[in-house]
């Protein structure tokens, strides 16, 4: 009878590699349910990180020392955020600086309005765009946030933008390294992001919906 | 229990593996050879531990793997208030997949470690047969081709200003692992390969 002895040998050894990579990879699918990163609603935020202005200083930003690990719906004390694309010579987003200002003094809690969900802390990362007319500087981020300074916006002289001044973080995205990162196309795009750092809801996959409107759905709280 | 505590399951047995394929695995073989006589055999005893050596690569891929998928469901496994913390690293989304399949790390260390051990458990079952010294050679520049992913993988850390050290033991792994189908080559080359005569072998 003719046989293939070393055959049998290196089979035999194929066949037992592969039941234990087969047995490794279902251990992982039983124990573990990885998310996927990414921009779309249910998949984990990119890093968002940069030199930030909170109205004082220029300060080194990190979302994650934001974010709160092991997250549960039912935990209400933990902070969402709204992160919002902006270019300060975008006139869309001149023209949506007031509503926004307004719902972040709101559900962040920092005027004496009655929001009674969860904090939801507003941060706004600001590129510039590549398009003629649409250079930037730190100075005129701090002009628009502020609405100080002789610096010129999307429509004008920043001290001349709609609503009042920004309390909330603005980062330097100057060079579009966040902006590439999270794949934003065009400002201005918002994104609710869950304490545990999972997109929940994105302004271009809602066209019809407002922050504000996504924020009482989504995150809940009396009005 | 402690992320560093439960590596200590992968050091131990990839120390006694390194020991197997070094000068000291003659000894340890001798210790060992009245409950394993076959331990006696040097080949045996280096296979033995490249085996153990490429089982440890192979168990901790998937132990990274594991932690990058908890990472990504929002737990934490490694502190990160020291500089290593396989946390900052493996959650990383900018560094933690490779840069041609954007596969995790762990899955490629996986795929790796079972192609090698599939190597020298071949040899191991069929040291005599013809193919035994070309697979230790497909086994030697396969870890090879190892060093310059764990070039980058080190620059990655570097840029990062954080260690992975469940990372570091696969890396480690698979140098040693180069050493022990190097070291298995050249026996086979020398013609210390027979194990007929064990008090005979040397390397």
């Amino acid at each position: 009878m003719k046989y293939d002895e070393e055959a049998d040998v290196r089979t035999d050894t194929a066949i037992k590699i592969m039941a234990l990579f087969f047995a490794s990879i279902m251990f992982l699918a039983f124990t573990t349910d990885p998310i996927a990163s990414g921009t779309k609603e249910g998949q984990r935020a990119p890093p968002l990180e940069g030199l930030s202005y909170n109205g004082t200083g220029w300060t080194e930003f990190n979302m994650d020392d934001w974010l709160v690990d092991n997250w549960s719906n039912t935990d209400t004390t933990a902070a969402w955020m709204v992160v919002q694309f902006i270019d300060t010579d975008c006139g869309f987003c001149w023209d949506s600086a007031s509503e926004t200002g307004q719902a972040a003094d709101y559900f962040s809690k920092s005027t004496q309005e009655n929001w009674d969900g969860p904090v939801v802390n507003f941060i706004a990362n600001v590129a510039e765009l590549n398009i003629p007319g649409h250079e930037s500087s730190r100075d005129e981020i701090v002009a628009f946030r502020d609405k100080s300074g002789e610096e010129t916006c999307a429509k004008g002289d920043c001290t001349t933008r709609p609503g009042n001044p920004h309390r909330f973080t603005y980062i330097d995205d100057l060079d579009l390294d966040n902006m590439d990162e999270w794949k934003v196309p065009g400002t201005p795009a918002y994104f609710l992001i869950q304490p545990d750092g999972i997109v929940a809801w994105v302004s271009s996959e809602n066209p019809q919906e407002k922050i504000g409107d996504a924020i009482f759905r989504i995150v809940g709280g009396e009005e | 229990m402690d992320a560093n505590i439960i590596l200590l399951f992968y050091i131990v047995p990839l120390l006694f593996g390194t020991l197997l394929l070094t000068s000291f695995g003659s000894t340890i073989g001798a210790s060992l050879s009245a409950n394993w006589p076959h331990l006696e055999s040097t080949r045996r005893q280096r296979l033995l531990g490249l085996n153990v050596v490429l089982l440890v690569g192979f168990a901790i891929s998937v132990h990274t793997l594991w932690i990058s998928n908890k990472i990504s469901e929002g737990g934490a496994v490694c502190s990160s208030a020291t500089v290593f913390s396989c946390d900052d690293v493996l959650g990383n989304i900018a560094y933690n997949t490779d840069p041609l399949f954007g596969q995790p790390w762990g899955i490629i260390g996986m795929l790796a470690f079972g192609v090698l051990m599939f190597l020298a458990n071949s040899i191991s079952k069929e040291p005599d047969s013809l193919w035994a010294e070309r697979y230790s050679k497909y086994g030697m520049y396969l870890t090879l081709l190892g060093l310059p992913v764990i070039g980058l993988l080190i620059s990655y850390e570097v840029a990062m200003g954080k260690i992975c050290q469940y990372c570091t033991t696969a890396h480690v792994a698979n140098v040693i692992a180069l050493f022990g189908f190097w070291t298995i080559g050249r026996m086979h080359e020398h013609g210390d390969w027979n194990d007929d005569s064990p008090n005979e072998t040397s390397v």
